[in-house]
């Protein structure tokens, strides 16, 4: 197990380095790092010229690539547009994201797994045919209609709730935005769960558990749902990297404060030090999401073996 | 009289229509009595085990008739939570594939003990150390570090003991084998066989063997019950039906097994495949088959005939037994 | 088990297979239930497989109801971004500040947007956009993708390792981020940028599939035999493992082909996708939502279109994996 870590860490380094790399190249080569660094106007020549020396842009993009991830490495994001750190924005954005996900998160395992296992004990029944047509719609629906919609109803029509979050972004504003964000994976969730428990339900332990007379209850709970969640954790595991990526949209419809809220603003400002930031973080939480939903799978399931 | 089934009838909703799995099969078994289910698959022998056993799929299988007499009590007509205590307990079922048949994700020791806390209330790990003691009857060597693996960690003979130490857990009255060493090697398949023979004489069961193996038959079972297209053809005592089969079927089963002692002569295959359970033919359902089918058989399904010979328990699904016995 | 069932479940868990563990990967075998009794009765012979396969998907499908509504509705689709002005004569661009907002009327069932523009016009003129994206992003993912994944499937080592981690770093890449950077700074107005990224940024899932179904396929008995009788490489490749990886690349790339056009609109929802003039769904909603209160319908129709339009796509991808999955036959 230790040296499969260890091997899944040094594979990790190349995609870290290719992913950053094409990001920064993106942001480079197709914006002008020092635009808005003058304020509203265009710099003039004289001070561009100043600026680029200063930041380094006067060299060729690989070394710019390398002096930067020198500098992450030792905790400078650099500056935003602004004149703020990119770490300042980092430590106030990434707690709101990271609260958003977790709601999300938490509707993808109450509700979505709730609604997988019970359609999927009772396929072919009409709540099994509703509950499928359903997620099919929720996955066809693109997240920002869905966002809009669900904004238009509970914030405007009956106002259930602000159609805005505020800035601090307590929980409690965040539940609707959460659902929103969560609304695809849900849909996944559910009826991958569902396929799941109803493949599993035939299989021929499950009928060794009912042999054995076991109650109903005691067969679902510790024969089917350990066997058939399996894949579902490990799915819910790497969607938390997905999420926290995927809410620039809904961060946007509800005007949070949140990662994709920043990132926005430095793409729109052309400002290379936080758009690379923040997507390196991401890009990080996305890796280590995954390895360790492969690291849980062991923990799971004891047929795998690393190797 | 420890189990017995009367005239039961299963059916199956199938996309093609309803297949007829079982119809009206009757046996008997005895305490103690070992009695072999012989048939192809698609027979109906392991669908009337899970019938008895009350694990049949419904949907899309469906008990449309017949008692299933369990130690005097109807199984059919009890309530789901009474058939539950039976099953494990009073009677349990071993099964053909012990690596799919058993939870990959929990330790062999759980799965073993599970059957101690569930029937009989044992703390966790009062029911661990009866696991182990169960595996070590089974013969599992360094029983208490194995109960610890999983299923996967097993050779394939090793898991099928441990399937018998499940079954054996409660010292169930009946214990129903489904093709319990078909997937072994064939080594292996002696020593768990001879395990399961043993074992049973010990605890003093009854076993339902189901197998399409006539060798495993003849060592271990008293009676023997031949399976067609969901009916039971020929009922008979061991020794009688391999001296003299009183249908054509079992009559053709017998020749097509590979002897020594005939060396050197053609093996007979029966002609044609099993029927669909959607379209069983009208009449005696192995007349297209049967070298010795007339139009009655066409027509009129043969009920059991008793066969009369000193042993009273015979019977045979043939219009003409007679001219069968008589080769 | 690798990096690599993640992407199968996100994969899995559209379509709705699977959720086993795939045990071959560690080396466990799974032995199938011994068959037949003493008589032998074998199941149905080996039959052609390829032909079967999509003679019986054809006439599994054909039965269908849930494929021949999402036919008929991708029909529908497809001839009014052929010809709009079949069932809406003005121009989308024609609009008239005046009637800004103003609910439905004769003649104008749909009512009229923030500009004063038809909603019905623009509604029926949008579906061009999202077909056009829809169709062009798929067929070049689809080339690519499979092009580039089938050979590293089948040629294997330092190939397969390069193309491996090149597939990995994309896939790190969040797509609607990756969308705003690249696309936030390309003025060209046509449908052309929003394709070229999908395409880019797509083609590592159907190399995925394509790449693991070659390899699956390379172990079959027949293709063995193939070698084994002096198949040249080409030849392997083409008449024997390509046509038999192709069924489930086929089901991706359709069930892909709504996920892209909702992908079209949510980049122009952020402004980054088409730019107004253009007429695309993605823009009429985002240019709604400001003043939603007051003028509802500016939004829902679009978003009711954009819905529909997804929805089809990807029922018609679940309908097809229905049809082409042997496992649930």
């Amino acid at each position: 197990m230790g040296r499969y870590v260890v091997r899944r860490l040094v594979q990790m380094v190349p995609v870290f380095v290719g992913a950053t790399l094409l990001i920064f190249l993106m942001v480079n080569v197709m914006g002008d790092p020092i635009a808005g660094l003058c304020g509203e106007r265009r710099c003039d020549p004289a001070t561009a010229a100043r600026l680029r020396a200063e930041f380094g842009l006067d060299r060729p993009v690989w070394q710019q690539y390398l002096t930067y991830m020198g500098n992450v490495f030792t905790g400078d994001f650099g500056t935003a547009f602004n004149g703020q750190e990119v770490t300042e924005l980092m430590a106030t954005a990434f707690p709101v994201t990271l609260r958003l996900t977790l709601i999300a998160i938490l509707f993808e395992i109450v509700v979505g797994v709730t609604l997988g296992v019970v359609t999927g004990l009772r396929r072919g029944r009409p709540v099994d045919t509703g509950v499928l047509l359903l997620t099919l719609v929720v996955i066809s629906v693109p997240t920002f209609v869905t966002g809009l919609l669900l904004q238009l109803l509970l914030g405007v029509k009956w106002g259930w709730i602000r159609p805005s979050v505020s800035t601090e972004a307590p929980f409690a504003e965040l539940i609707l935005p959460g659902l929103v964000l969560a609304s695809v994976s849900l849909a996944y969730v559910t009826r991958l769960t569902r396929t799941s428990i109803a493949e599993n339900r035939r299989s021929d332990y499950v009928r060794t558990a009912i042999a054995k007379g076991l109650p109903r209850h005691r067969v679902v709970t510790r024969h089917l749902l350990r066997n058939s969640l399996i894949p579902v954790v490990t799915f819910i595991g790497a969607d938390v990297g997905f999420l926290m990526g995927g809410a620039i949209v809904t961060e946007r419809i509800f005007n949070i404060h949140g990662v994709g809220y920043q990132l926005y603003q430095g793409i729109l400002r052309q400002n290379t030090q936080t758009v690379v930031g923040f997507v390196t973080v991401l890009v990080l939480v996305f890796l280590v999401a995954n390895l360790v939903v492969d690291l849980l799978y062991a923990v799971l399931d004891p047929r795998i073996r690393y190797v | 009289m420890l189990l017995d089934v009367r005239d039961l009838h299963v059916e199956f909703r199938t996309r093609d229509g309803v297949a007829r799995a079982v119809n009206g099969v009757s046996y008997r078994v005895d305490a103690g009595e070992t009695l072999a289910v012989l048939g192809e698959s698609g027979s109906g022998k392991s669908v009337t085990a899970q019938a008895v056993m009350g694990i049949l799929d419904t949907p899309p299988g469906r008990i449309t008739g017949g008692e299933v007499l369990f130690r005097g009590r109807d199984l059919l007509k009890l309530k789901e939570d009474e058939r539950r205590r039976v099953r494990g307990a009073e009677m349990a079922m071993i099964f053909q594939d012990a690596l799919s048949s058993l939870n990959p994700v929990l330790p062999v020791g759980d799965q073993l003990g599970e059957m101690f806390v569930v029937h009989r209330g044992m703390s966790r790990k009062d029911a661990r150390a009866r696991a182990v003691e169960l595996m070590d009857r089974v013969r599992i060597p360094a029983a208490r570090e194995r109960a610890k693996q999983y299923p996967h960690q097993f050779s394939g003979g090793m898991r099928q003991r441990i399937m018998i130490a499940m079954a054996l857990a409660l010292e169930p009255a009946l214990i129903i084998a489904d093709e319990p060493t078909t997937a072994l090697d064939v080594t292996v398949q002696a020593q768990v066989m001879d395990l399961l023979a043993e074992l049973r004489r010990e605890y003093r069961m009854g076993l339902i063997l189901i197998t399409h193996d006539l060798g495993v038959v003849a060592d271990v079972a008293d009676r023997i019950a031949v399976m067609y297209a969901g009916r039971i053809v020929e009922s008979a005592p061991v020794h009688d039906l391999y001296g003299a089969p009183a249908h054509p079927y079992t009559r053709g089963l017998l020749d097509s097994v590979p002897r020594l002692d005939l060396k050197g002569r053609e093996l007979h295959a029966i002609k044609g495949l099993p029927p669909g359970l959607t379209h069983i033919p009208p009449g005696c359902a192995f007349h297209p088959r049967c070298p010795m089918a007339r139009d009655v058989c066409r027509t009129d399904v043969p009920p059991l005939y008793g066969v009369a010979e000193p042993d009273a328990a015979r019977g045979s699904a043939c219009h003409f037994w007679r001219e069968c016995l008589d080769g | 088990m690798s990096e690599q069932h993640y992407e199968s479940e996100r994969v899995v868990a559209v379509t709705g297979v699977g959720g086993t563990v795939d045990l071959g990967a560690d080396g466990t075998e799974r032995p199938g239930k011994a068959p037949g009794g003493p008589g032998g009765p074998g199941g149905p012979g080996p039959r052609d497989r390829p032909r079967s396969l999509w003679s019986d998907a054809w006439r599994d499908l054909r039965r269908n109801p849930v494929f021949i509504v999402s036919g008929l509705v991708i029909c529908f689709l497809v001839l009014i971004s052929l010809w709009p002005s079949a069932i809406a004569s003005g121009s989308p661009l024609a609009c008239d500040l005046a009637k800004a907002q103003e609910g439905p009327r004769p003649g104008h069932p749909f009512g009229f947007d923030g500009q004063g523009c038809d909603v019905y016009t623009r509604t029926v003129h949008g579906a061009r956009t999202s077909v056009t994206v829809g169709v062009l992003a798929t067929l070049g993912v689809a080339v690519l993708g499979s092009v580039l994944g089938a050979l590293a499937g089948f040629l294997g080592g330092v190939w397969d390792a390069v193309l491996s981690r090149i597939t990995d770093v994309f896939f790190a890449i969040p797509v609607v981020l990756g969308g705003l950077v690249l696309l936030s700074v390309i003025t060209s107005n046509t449908v052309w940028p929003v394709i070229g990224f999908i395409v880019l940024l797509g083609w590592p899932q159907i190399s995925r599939i394509a790449r693991g179904s070659v390899i699956t396929v390379q172990q079959n008995d027949y293709v063995q035999a193939a070698r084994a009788l002096g198949a040249s490489r080409t030849r392997l490749l083409l008449r024997h493992i390509a046509p038999n990886a192709v069924a489930p690349v086929i089901v991706v790339a359709t069930i892909a082909l709504g996920t892209y056009i909702a992908l079209e609109a949510t980049l122009s929802y952020l402004g980054v996708g088409l730019k107004p003039p253009s007429v695309s769904w993605g823009i009429d909603i985002s240019a709604a939502s400001p003043y939603v209160r007051n003028a509802p319908h500016a939004l829902l129709w679009p978003s009711g279109a954009l819905a529909v339009t997804v929805l089809a796509f990807i029922m018609l991808g679940d309908a097809v994996r229905d049809a082409l999955d042997p496992k649930l036959r």
